[in-house]
C-alpha cells in the first residue's frame, strides 16, 4: 500500500526546540491512524450506533455528552448529539462501520485522509492549549476521553483526551500545516519535543 | 549610598545593583526597585511635565495610579510611551526617558504655557476654534494653521513607528474563584477558598504579592505584615488548586463572569526567555469573583498641590517601608484624616525629619496626638496648607489656620521650610471592576467616598474595597468572602491578629483649600479647581458632560486619584450633595492595555494558511502561488523569463492542444447522506438530481431564499444513499451553512446528514484533446473509454497503486476528467500523472489559465454569481425546474428579478485589440470629459489564446439581445476608453464538441 503523505512534513521537526529551562515539557507527534471515522445516528437511533461502535471497534462510549474513551489503538468521541469521531491505527474502519451501521441507524463517512491527528501530550499540554482554544481543559471538567469540538484561528478542531496529559487533535488536513506551525509556536516557551 | 536610600529597611534586595539610565544619564538601582523609587533614591525630584501648562511634576504615587511620572521605554527602535515610573521594575539595560518636554526635562521651552493660565481653561479650543478669530482664519481654518503647533505643546508621549517584535500571548482560563487583589484581604480569600478545593487563581498587578503588606509597618501573628504575607504565598503556591498571576491587571470585567487580565511576563527582563511572550491577555472565566482591590488615596486639592515634592501620605510611608526610599529630609504632612499619622510615624522610624501635621480637623484625638508625639511632629490642628514653594523641587509650605465648616482661612500665613509634603485627603475604595460589572457606586458620607454597588454578577468584595479600611477587618472579610465564593459555610475560626496603629477610617469633608494659585484637581490633564467652577458658571450640570467639557477622569490615570475631589467641587458649587451629582460609570480597561496583548497570537500572522494536498509539489516545480480565501493556489508555472500573460497564454493554448493538468483539490465537497439526500437535493438545487443514476453526475445550480443565484457545482451520485456535492471554492463555508441551516431548522423530519469532506479527497482536472489517452496510460482497474466513462460519468479505479474516482466533466470546455484520490495520496496520483502525460504534452496550469479557459466557454464563477444575479441574468433558465419547488422557486419570478433591463451575462471583444480591465463599465457613447451612462460592467477578462483577441465576460443591460452590436468600455480610473462589440458569453466552440468528443 502506497504511504500516505503527512502534510505536516516540511514543517515535522524530529528533535527537541523551545526553551529547555525547566527540561521538555511538552511531546508532539503526528497519530497517523489508518482510519478516522465519522459516524453519525438518525434521533432516537443513537443507542444502536452506540451499540455499533462496540461491535466494531469494541469501544464502550460512557454516557454523556462528548464521551469517550480510547484503548490505545482506537479511539472513540462524540463531537455533536448523535455523532462520533472513532479512529483506529488500522485501515478499513470505514468499510467495517459500512456493514454494520444500516441506513436505518445512520451514516458513514470516512475523514482517514481529511483529517490529520495531532497529539499534544506533558505536563504543559493544558498550558499551551489554553493558548489556543476558550475550554476547560482541567481534568474533573475534561476527563480523560472525552472529546470537544472547538476553533482556533478559524480552524476547526476536535479533541479527545487520551491522557491525564494527552490530547488528540483532529484538524483538518489543509489547516494542519498551519496548525502545527502554531503549536509548535506556543510550545516554544515551555519546550518541546517532537517526536 | 544614595542620597534618599536608608540603610537598612525595604523589600529591595541592596547586594545587587542594576543598572539603567533615565534621559541619557546612567543611574544605580536595586533588585526590587521600580524606575520611580530608584530614581527616588538617588535624589530625582523632577519627573515629568504636565500635559497644558508644562509645569514640573514629581512622584505623587507610588502605584498604577501615578498621573504625573509618565515615561516612555525604549527597547531598540521600539518605544512604549506614558509607562507610570512607578509601575517599571527596573532591569540591567533599562532605557527610559520622560516626556512632552522640549529640549529637556529641566528646562522646557513650553513651560511659558504657564503664563497662559486663564486663556487655557476649560473648553479652551471649543471657545477659541469655533467661529470667527483672526482675519480670515476662522473656525475649522483655524484649528488647522494651529493644530501642528497644539499637538507638539500638549500631549502625553510619543508613539513610536517602529514594528514591534515581541510576542504577546492570550491564555483562556476557568476557575472557581477568581481573587482580585493580594493584599490581607486578597490573601486570606485565596487561602480560604483554596482550603474548600476550588480552583483558584490569584492575581494581583504588583510583582510581589501582599498588598499593603508589603509596606503597612504592621504585624499579623506577631510577625511583620509582609512576612505573614509571604507566608501565606508559599503556602499558596504548594496548592496544585491555586495558579498565582504576579504583575497580572486585571482590567476589565464583563458578563457571565468573564473577565479580562494583562500579564506583564517578561517587561521586567533585559531579555524575554526563548518563546516567552512580552504581555499575555488572560481571558478569565470565574464561577465566582472576590474583589480585593483596595482603595486609592485622594490627594487634597489646594495651591501649589502639584509642585515636586508633594506627594501621597501612603505613597512615601510604601517608598519608605517597601523600598527603603525616604521622599525628603524634612517632610511635612496636610491631612484630613488619620491614616497620614501612620505615614509620619513611619517616616520617623525610617530615618526623616517630621516637621509639621497639618490637619484640617480642629479636634484631634488623643491616638493621633501620641502618634505624632512619636513622630516628633509639630501638630497644626485646624489648619490647612494654601501655599507651596520652591521650582523643580519643593523648599517649603505656608499654613494657615482654617474652619472646616465654612471652608474659611483665618489670620496669617505661616512658613515651614520642607522638601517633601505628603498629604491624605481620605480613600476611595478601587471599585473600577464593580462598576464595569454593572452597577452604580453609592456615596458613603461616613467614609466620604463612593463604595461598590450590590453584586449584579457573581462577585463579592473583601478589605478596603468595601470601605473596611483596617486590616483586621481586610482579614475577616477576606476569609468570609473567599468561603461564600467557594460555595463554603462560614464557621467561627481563629483569625490572624493584627497589631496596628489605630485610627478613625472616616475623614474630614474637606476636599479644597480655597486660595490663591493654581489647585489641581486632576494632575494629568492639568485641570483645576477653577475649572470645575468655570464649566458650572458655564451651565454644566450632568457630570458626564463636566468629564467632557473638562477633560477631568480622562487619560491613561482615568482619573484614579481625581474623580472624587472633582465632584466634591462641583458638587458645592452647584450646592447639591455628592451623591445627588453622582459618579461616571467606570469601563473598562482599568489600566493601559497593550493593543499587542488584545492581537495575541494573531499579531503578525493575521490568518492560517489552508494547503492543498500538492501544495509542496506546486512550490518545487516553479509555481507561482496566489492567495484565494485561505488557500493558497498555483497561479502560473512560469518559465524564466516569462511574463504572467505569457505563462497562462502558454498554459491554456497547450491544454487546447494537447492537455493540462490542474489543482482542483479547492473545490468544496459536501458529503450528503442519508434515505432523503436526493430529496434533499431536489429541494436545494433548481434542477432535479433524485433522477440522477448511481454512478452518474450532474451541474446543479442553488437559488437563495430570496431568489437571486447562490452557487453552482456538480454533485456525483456514488451511491443510492450517497451523493458527494461539490462546490466553489469560496462558497464552500456557507454553503455548508445554507445545507445545515435548512436540515436543522427548515426540515429536520429530513434523515440527512451533511459533512465538510473538502480535505479528504485530492482533486486533479486533467483537460485536452489528449486527456483520455493518458488516463487511459495510467489507470488501473477500470476502462476509460467513452463508453465506460461517458460524459458525466463516473468511474472508481487505481492510479500507481491508489484507489481513485474519476468523473468525465470539464470546466475548459476540453474533453477532461476531474481525478480524486484520497489527499494522503494527492501527491502520489500527480507525480503519475504528469509522468503518464509526459509523452502526450500535458502541461501543469494554474488559476490564470484556468480562468482563461472559463472565460473562453462563458462559464460563470462568483465574479458573476456576485448575489445580484440571477439564473436567467446568467442564462441559466435551463437549469430552472417546472417539475418541483426548490429554496428560491417562490421568489424568482418577482417582476423586478424578470424585467428585461436586467444587467445579463455577455461577451465582449476588445475591438481595438488592447486588454480590458475587470470592473471597467460598458457605454453606448465614449465621452471621455464626461463618462457616464453605464450599461453594465466587466466581471472578467484575458487574453484568449484560442481567439487571438482580448476578451471579456460582462453583465450588461438587457445583454442578450445587444449581441452583435457594438458599444465602448469606459475605465476613467485607468484611462482606458475603446470600442468593444457585445457578444455571446459561449466565445469558444459553444456546441460543446470538444467536450462531448
Amino acid at each position: 500500500m502506497v504511504e500516505r503523505q503527512s502534510p505536516l512534513e516540511p514543517e515535522f521537526h524530529v528533535g527537541s526546540h523551545g526553551n529547555f529551562e525547566h527540561g521538555v515539557e511538552i511531546l508532539l507527534t503526528e497519530t497517523r491512524p489508518g482510519s478516522i471515522v465519522q459516524v453519525a445516528a438518525w434521533p432516537g437511533e443513537e443507542k444502536k450506533l452506540i451499540s455499533a461502535i462496540r461491535t466494531v471497534a469494541g469501544l464502550a462510549l460512557p454516557d454523556g455528552a462528548g464521551g469517550g474513551v480510547s484503548d490505545g489503538v482506537k479511539s472513540v468521541f462524540g463531537f455533536a448529539p448523535g455523532k462520533f469521531t472513532v479512529a483506529d491505527e488500522a485501515e478499513g474502519l470505514a468499510a467495517a462501520f459500512a456493514r454494520v451501521v444500516t441506513p436505518a441507524i445512520g451514516t458513514v463517512t470516512d475523514l482517514s485522509h481529511g483529517r490529520t491527528a495531532i497529539r499534544i501530550a506533558g505536563p504543559k499540554a493544558e498550558w499551551v492549549l489554553a493558548k489556543f482554544f476558550a475550554i476547560d481543559f482541567a481534568l474533573p471538567a475534561f476527563p480523560i476521553g472525552a472529546g470537544r469540538s472547538t476553533t482556533h484561528h478559524d480552524i476547526f478542531v476536535q479533541i479527545q483526551r487520551t491522557g491525564a496529559d494527552q490530547f488528540d487533535i483532529y484538524v483538518f488536513r489543509s489547516f494542519a500545516r498551519s496548525f502545527w506551525k502554531a503549536l509548535c509556536h506556543a510550545s516554544e516557551e515551555v519546550g518541546y519535543e517532537v517526536q | 549610598m544614595s542620597p534618599r536610600r536608608t540603610d537598612t529597611g525595604g523589600r529591595i534586595d541592596r547586594l545587587k545593583t542594576i543598572r539603567f539610565t533615565f534621559d541619557g544619564a546612567p543611574y544605580t538601582g536595586h533588585a526590587g526597585d521600580t524606575l520611580a523609587s530608584a530614581l527616588l533614591a538617588k535624589g530625582v525630584t523632577l519627573y515629568g511635565r504636565s500635559f497644558k501648562y508644562h509645569r514640573p511634576r514629581g512622584l505623587l504615587t507610588a502605584g498604577v495610579e501615578e498621573p504625573n511620572a509618565l515615561v516612555t521605554v525604549l527597547k531598540g527602535e521600539v518605544r512604549e510611551p506614558n509607562i507610570p515610573a512607578t509601575m517599571v521594575e527596573i532591569h540591567d539595560g533599562l532605557v527610559a526617558i520622560s516626556q512632552n518636554r522640549f529640549p529637556s526635562l529641566a528646562w522646557d521651552i513650553n513651560a511659558v504655557n504657564q503664563l497662559g493660565g486663564k486663556v487655557l481653561s476649560a473648553g479652551f479650543y471649543y471657545k477659541t476654534f469655533m467661529g470667527p478669530v483672526f482675519g480670515p482664519l476662522k473656525g475649522t481654518r483655524f484649528w488647522m494653521f494651529c493644530e501642528h503647533f497644539i499637538r507638539r505643546a500638549a500631549g502625553l508621549g510619543s508613539a513610536g513607528s517602529a514594528k514591534d517584535p515581541a510576542r504577546y500571548e492570550r491564555m483562556n482560563a476557568f476557575c472557581d474563584v477568581l481573587v482580585v487583589g493580594s493584599g490581607p484581604a486578597g490573601l486570606m480569600a485565596a487561602k480560604a477558598a483554596a482550603d474548600q478545593g476550588a480552583r483558584v487563581m490569584l492575581a494581583d498587578l504588583e510583582p510581589r504579592f501582599g498588598g499593603s503588606a508589603n509596606w503597612s509597618d504592621e504585624t499579623i501573628d506577631g510577625a511583620p505584615a509582609a512576612d505573614w504575607a509571604r507566608r501565606i504565598v508559599a503556602q499558596l503556591e504548594g496548592r496544585d488548586n491555586v495558579r498565582l498571576l504576579p504583575r497580572t491587571t486585571v482590567w476589565g470585567y464583563y458578563d457571565n463572569n468573564t473577565l479580562a487580565a494583562l500579564e506583564r511576563v517578561s517587561d521586567h527582563k533585559e531579555q524575554p526567555g526563548k518563546g516567552e511572550p512580552r504581555h499575555r491577555y488572560w481571558a478569565i472565566r470565574a464561577k465566582s469573583v472576590v474583589l480585593a482591590t483596595g482603595a486609592f488615596e485622594r490627594p487634597l486639592v489646594f495651591p501649589g498641590n502639584d509642585r515636586p515634592g508633594v506627594m501621597l501620605a501612603h505613597a512615601a510611608e510604601r517608598y519608605a517601608n517597601e523600598f527603603g526610599v525616604l521622599p525628603g529630609e524634612r517632610i511635612a504632612l496636610f491631612t484630613n484624616n488619620d491614616s497620614a499619622y501612620r505615614a509620619a510615624v513611619a517616616l520617623k522610624k525610617a530615618g526623616a525629619a517630621v516637621v509639621a501635621i497639618a490637619d484640617v480637623r480642629p479636634e484631634l484625638s488623643p491616638e493621633m496626638r501620641k502618634l505624632a508625639a512619636e513622630a516628633e511632629a509639630e501638630i497644626f490642628a485646624g489648619h490647612a496648607v494654601v501655599a507651596t514653594e520652591g521650582g523643580k523641587a519643593l523648599s517649603g509650605l505656608k499654613l494657615q489656620r482654617f474652619d472646616m465648616t465654612n471652608g474659611a482661612l483665618i489670620g496669617d500665613a505661616r512658613s515651614i521650610h520642607a522638601d517633601c509634603l505628603l498629604m491624605s485627603g481620605g480613600w476611595s475604595p478601587t471599585i473600577h471592576l464593580a462598576s464595569q460589572a454593572g452597577a452604580k457606586a453609592e456615596w458613603n458620607a461616613a467614609r466620604q467616598a463612593f463604595l461598590p454597588p450590590k453584586p449584579t454578577q457573581q462577585w463579592i468584595g473583601a478589605g478596603a474595597f468595601t470601605g473596611s479600611f483596617s486590616t483586621t477587618e481586610a482579614i475577616a472579610e477576606g476569609r468570609a468572602a473567599g468561603l461564600a465564593a467557594a460555595g463554603g459555610q462560614s464557621t467561627p475560626a481563629v483569625l490572624p491578629v493584627v497589631e496596628a496603629v489605630p485610627g478613625d477610617p472616616d475623614p474630614a469633608p474637606v476636599f479644597e483649600i480655597r486660595a490663591k494659585g493654581k489647585s489641581f484637581v486632576d494632575f494629568q490633564h492639568d485641570v483645576t479647581a477653577e475649572d470645575v467652577r468655570l464649566a458650572h458658571r458655564e451651565g454644566f450640570v450632568s457630570v458626564e458632560h463636566l468629564k467632557r467639557y473638562t477633560t477631568l477622569g480622562m487619560a491613561t490615570d482615568q482619573g484614579k486619584s481625581s474623580n472624587v475631589p472633582g465632584l466634591a467641587i462641583m458638587a458645592e458649587a452647584l450646592g447639591k450633595p455628592i451623591p445627588e451629582v453622582g459618579t461616571t460609570r467606570f469601563r473598562p480597561p482599568f489600566a493601559p492595555v497593550s493593543i499587542g496583548s488584545l492581537a495575541a497570537e494573531r499579531f503578525g500572522d493575521l490568518k492560517p494558511e489552508r494547503l492543498t494536498p500538492m501544495h509542496d509539489w506546486h512550490l518545487a516545480n516553479g509555481a507561482t502561488m496566489y492567495s484565494a480565501g485561505l488557500w493558497y493556489r498555483p497561479m502560473i508555472y512560469g518559465h524564466a523569463g516569462e511574463t504572467v500573460e505569457q505563462a497562462y497564454v502558454r498554459e491554456a493554448k497547450a491544454t487546447r492542444e494537447s492537455a493540462g493538468i490542474v489543482d482542483v483539490s479547492t473545490l468544496g465537497k459536501i458529503a450528503v447522506q442519508g434515505p432523503d439526500a436526493a430529496a434533499f437535493l431536489d429541494r436545494v438545487y433548481t434542477n432535479m438530481f433524485s433522477t440522477l443514476a448511481v454512478g452518474k453526475a450532474r451541474y446543479g445550480l442553488m437559488l437563495r431564499e430570496d431568489g437571486l443565484a447562490f452557487d453552482d457545482g456538480t454533485t456525483w451520485r456514488l451511491g443510492e444513499q450517497d451523493f458527494l456535492m461539490t462546490t466553489t471554492t469560496a462558497n464552500a463555508g456557507k454553503v455548508m451553512q445554507h445545507l445545515e441551516y435548512f436540515l436543522d431548522v427548515i426540515w429536520p423530519e429530513l434523515k440527512v446528514h451533511v459533512t465538510s469532506v473538502t480535505d479528504e479527497w485530492a482533486g486533479a482536472a486533467i483537460g485536452g484533446p489528449k486527456a483520455r489517452q493518458i488516463l487511459a496510460a495510467c489507470v488501473t482497474g477500470t476502462a476509460v473509454d467513452n463508453a465506460t466513462l461517458p460524459f458525466m460519468g463516473i468511474v472508481r479505479g487505481e492510479i500507481a497503486g491508489v484507489p481513485v474516482m474519476i468523473c468525465r466533466l470539464s470546466f475548459s470546455g476540453e474533453m477532461a476528467f476531474e481525478v480524486y484520490s484520497g489527499a494522503g495520496h494527492g501527491t502520489h496520483v500527480w507525480e503519475a500523472l504528469v509522468e503518464a502525460g509526459k509523452p502526450f504534452g500535458l502541461v501543469t496550469y494554474g488559476l490564470e489559465a484556468l480562468g482563461t479557459m472559463r472565460i473562453e466557454k462563458g462559464h460563470v464563477t462568483g465574479a458573476e454569481i456576485d448575489g445580484r444575479t440571477t439564473a436567467r441574468d446568467l442564462h441559466l433558465d435551463w437549469m430552472l425546474s417546472k417539475k418541483k419547488p426548490f429554496i428560491g422557486s417562490a421568489m424568482m419570478d418577482r417582476e423586478g428579478l424578470i424585467a428585461s433591463d436586467r444587467l445579463e451575462l455577455v461577451g465582449l471583444i476588445s475591438l481595438d485589440n488592447k486588454p480590458l480591465n475587470g470592473g471597467a463599465h460598458i457605454v453606448e457613447e465614449v465621452d471621455e470629459a464626461n463618462p457616464h451612462g453605464s450599461i453594465g460592467h466587466i466581471t472578467a477578462c484575458c487574453y484568449s489564446p484560442a481567439l487571438g483577441k482580448h476578451i471579456a465576460l460582462a453583465l450588461v443591460k438587457g445583454g442578450k439581445a445587444r449581441q452583435g452590436t457594438r458599444a465602448h468600455v469606459s475605465d476613467p480610473l485607468r484611462n482606458r476608453f475603446g470600442p468593444i462589440e457585445i457578444v455571446s458569453n459561449h466565445f469558444f466552440d459553444p456546441d460543446g464538441s470538444r467536450m462531448h468528443g
